[in-house]
């Protein structure tokens, strides 16, 4: 009854319930959007059909504003809600919704992350908890769409949730401070929802910490006091000379210099991966695709191959088939990696950098635009959601049923006045 | 042995009830002895008038009716009753011999108590039989048939009433010793004995003799080659085997419980990784400084632990190829019903709503 690291890691809520394969995560969007798509345009039509039925009644635009501020629980407050939010501009009765496709809602997502992780920077949070909110993010919007719930309201919230989850603690107050116009309701109304959605898999596992592993044996192989496991025959010092007969690297961490001493070589590598763990590894979907070990060492690979390749080939003997795989395995992370905007975009000159930033920004203010006529009408306010979902809500739907709670609860707080009264003795009549 | 064919139905009623030998019984078996049996043993006479006897101590004769919160103690020794404060006279210095003319027994002050039954008689059958029954404390699960169990029931029967109507007093009492001696060395192998000679026999102090407070060496020994009546559980007589006082046919021999293994927190199951093995503890600064700053180190945190959690997540998966493994969902379809439910509760008519607590 042994336990290796990959049996530990197949336990991992990580591997069992958000590891997918490339086929399996775009199926899944997919189904998503779709699902997303039936409901948006469900409930528009429900509301317009309500909407018309009012104006009919009433006969004039102002009439039903006046006649839907007085009926607030005739079918559901939030669409009205959102009803007078677009009293400007009216949605005419026969065009379709025009829904966001999958890759615009990925787009829309991506965005956000990046937005997240800006925010957090900015707030002060450490990178793994920013990873976590980051990661949180993106399982949150693999089962819902951004035309469901909003990406940046519920980001605020992950990023809060994330804080707790990792041990950062922060005071609610403090971080609504930090991130102004934004009240504690607004925080905490989706709250329960996210955690639901995240399917309450509050762990994910990071490839920062493996990274610091593998540095720090790397390092006792530059230093000769390595033994390789089992396989390997080699002695410590037959590594050590290994690893600095290593030829440079072609690309990646140090490009520029001829020589470079081996524990420079080592500390460069683990900056440069670790760069590319804090962002660009978060930007795609590595963490949906790969193992964070898989991860961790394709990061290292980007950063030094012939170091990486080396120090696989002291896990595993070269010439077997799980090496070759293992390395293909790598290889295709890497490129995720390499071909994702945020790697490529360090090497631009900042003319293009500036170009390119302004072309998402016309991009995304251009889906955000697109967005706006295709949210859910239903899910709009969160807040209200929630606090219509509270025990003491006063326009809930089940109106009756609150009702006699409410008489209910009534009833028993008088009597347990009375019966304080009763301890202290009956008052004194009053003469 | 008159005596003894005179108990044999009620021993037989003992065998018939199993053991449930209630006191209406037990009294009533012992009425019908007092009657037969001459009253020269009894230690006190059954047939004083009660009111009398248990108001006036017998010692200092000192009665009730000046003396209202009086209580009379009795020592399992003899059965004779005393008042408190003549127990607290005569014996808070130490054993000393029974006042009662006649008595020779040797008292102890932690051996009185205040009586159980009215009749002292029975006081002392529950006593015996409560030590007979300690000693011989066989289930019918430890013979292989029935008649073997009854025959031990049988067996305990005449010991009982042996020791009750005094016939081989002592022949009893040794065998008894033996098999309480050999009981115990079965169940505990490993431990050594040490008997200790009991007090001598009342019947072999002199009148006058002065009591025994302390028994040197020699004279332990002495006592012990003289009365023959302590018995060396060690000894082995000429068939090489132990004598255990009592041989019951048809006993099964006792089967020692099987010794309890090391706890094992991880059920049998242990963490070996194959892709590392854990080095010594690095010569680095950033991870190193850890062990010498008191915030972490007296909190327990180690810097090894983190060493291992650190090499466990580099290697965790790393020959977790997630396009094999997840082409059909493990756990088969437990991930799709996951889904479907997030789904419907994300994108639902409904979000699950919490039960009122109130």
């Amino acid at each position: 009854m042994k336990l290796t690291e990959d049996v530990i890691y197949r336990n991992s809520s990580q591997f069992r319930n958000w590891s997918f394969t490339p086929t399996q995560l775009a199926e899944l969007r997919l189904k998503t959007n779709i699902q997303a798509c039936e409901r948006v345009k469900a409930n528009v039509a429900r509301q317009r059909a309500q909407r018309a039925a009012i104006a009919l009644d009433g006969g004039g635009a102002s009439a039903s504003d006046s006649e839907r501020g007085n009926t607030p629980g005739l079918e559901n407050g939030n669409g009205n809600e959102n009803g007078n939010s677009n009293g400007g501009t009216p949605m005419r009765l026969d065009k379709e919704v025009d829904c966001l496709t999958v890759a615009e809602e990925m787009r829309l997502v991506d965005f956000c992350c990046e937005t997240t992780i800006d925010l957090a920077k900015f707030i002060g949070l450490p990178s793994d908890v920013t990873a976590t909110a980051v990661q949180f993010l993106r399982r949150f919007y693999l089962y819902n769409s951004p035309m469901t719930y909003d990406a940046p309201v519920v980001s605020r919230t992950i990023t809060f949730i994330a804080c707790k989850t990792d041990n950062a603690n922060p005071n609610l107050d403090d971080y609504v401070a930090k991130l102004g116009k934004v009240t504690r309701d607004q925080i905490l109304a989706p709250e329960y929802l996210i955690v639901q959605a995240l399917r309450y898999n509050f762990e994910v596992r990071h490839p920062f910490r493996g990274l610091k592993g593998a540095h720090l044996e790397l390092g006792e192989i530059a230093r000769g006091a390595y033994t390789p496991v089992a396989p390997d025959t080699r002695t410590p010092s037959d590594l050590q000379a290994a690893i600095t007969a290593l030829p440079l690297p072609t690309s990646g961490a140090i490009t520029d210099k001829k020589t470079i001493s081996i524990e420079n070589r080592l500390n460069n590598a683990y900056g440069f991966a670790a760069n590319i763990l804090k962002r660009t590894a978060q930007l795609t979907d590595a963490y949906f695709l790969f193992t964070p070990s898989q991860i961790m060492l394709a990061s290292l690979l980007l950063a030094d191959e012939p170091l990486t390749t080396f120090y696989l080939s002291t896990k595993l003997p070269s010439d077997s088939p799980t090496y070759t795989k293992l390395l293909t395995t790598l290889r295709s992370c890497a490129i995720l990696f390499s071909s994702h905007r945020s790697y490529t975009s360090s090497t631009l000159s900042p003319e293009e950098q500036k170009a390119v930033k302004d072309k998402d920004k016309a991009e995304i203010s251009a889906l955000r635009k697109k967005l706006k006529n295709c949210r859910d009408p239903d899910k709009m306010d969160l807040v209200k959601l929630n606090q219509a979902q509270k025990r003491d809500a006063e326009n809930a739907s089940g109106g009756g049923l609150e009702e006699s709670k409410a008489k209910r609860r009534k009833i028993a707080r008088e009597k347990a006045e009375k019966e304080a009264d009763d301890f202290w003795g009956p008052e004194l009549g009053k003469k | 042995m008159s005596r003894a064919a005179s108990r044999a139905p009620g021993a037989n009623k003992r065998l018939a009830e199993d053991g449930g030998a209630s006191q209406s019984f037990l009294s009533s078996s012992l009425r019908k002895l007092s009657l037969q049996q001459s009253q020269q043993h009894d230690p006190q006479s059954a047939s004083r008038p009660a009111d009398s006897s248990s108001d006036i101590c017998n010692v200092c004769k000192s009665s009730r009716y000046l003396n209202p919160n009086m209580r009379f103690l009795v020592n399992p020794e003899c059965y004779h009753k005393m008042c408190e404060s003549c127990v607290d006279r005569i014996f808070t210095h130490g054993p000393a011999p029974c006042p009662i003319a006649g008595c020779n027994k040797t008292l102890r002050k932690a051996k009185f108590r205040t009586q159980t039954f009215e009749d002292l008689k029975i006081e002392r059958e529950v006593d015996i039989r409560r030590r007979v029954a300690k000693a011989m404390n066989k289930e019918e699960s430890d013979f292989e048939r029935l008649i073997d169990y009854n025959n031990y029931l049988e067996t305990v029967e005449e010991i009982t009433w042996n020791l009750i109507l005094r016939i081989d007093v002592d022949e009893t009492e040794r065998k008894l010793r033996l098999w309480e001696d050999a009981q115990k060395a079965e169940l505990n192998p490993n431990a050594t004995f040490r008997r200790i000679a009991d007090q001598p026999e009342a019947s072999q102090l002199s009148e006058g003799s002065h009591v025994v407070l302390k028994k040197g060496g020699t004279q332990r020994k002495a006592l012990a080659a003289s009365s023959g009546n302590t018995p060396d559980p060690f000894a082995v007589d000429e068939s090489g085997k132990r004598d255990t006082g009592f041989v019951f046919q048809g006993l099964k021999k006792r089967k020692a419980p099987p010794a309890e293994k090391p706890f094992d927190p991880f059920d049998g199951w242990s963490i070996e990784p194959q892709q590392y093995t854990l080095q010594e503890v690095h010569d680095y600064k950033w991870l190193t400084a850890y062990d010498s700053d008191p915030a972490y180190y007296v909190g327990g945190w180690d810097t090894r632990d983190y060493y291992s959690r650190m090499m466990e997540e580099a290697f965790g998966g790393m020959c977790v190829f997630l396009e094999d493994e997840k082409v059909r969902p493990l756990g088969s379809g437990s991930v799709e019903i996951g889904t479907q439910n997030a789904a419907s509760v994300a994108q639902g008519m409904k979000d699950v709503v919490m039960d009122d607590v109130f």
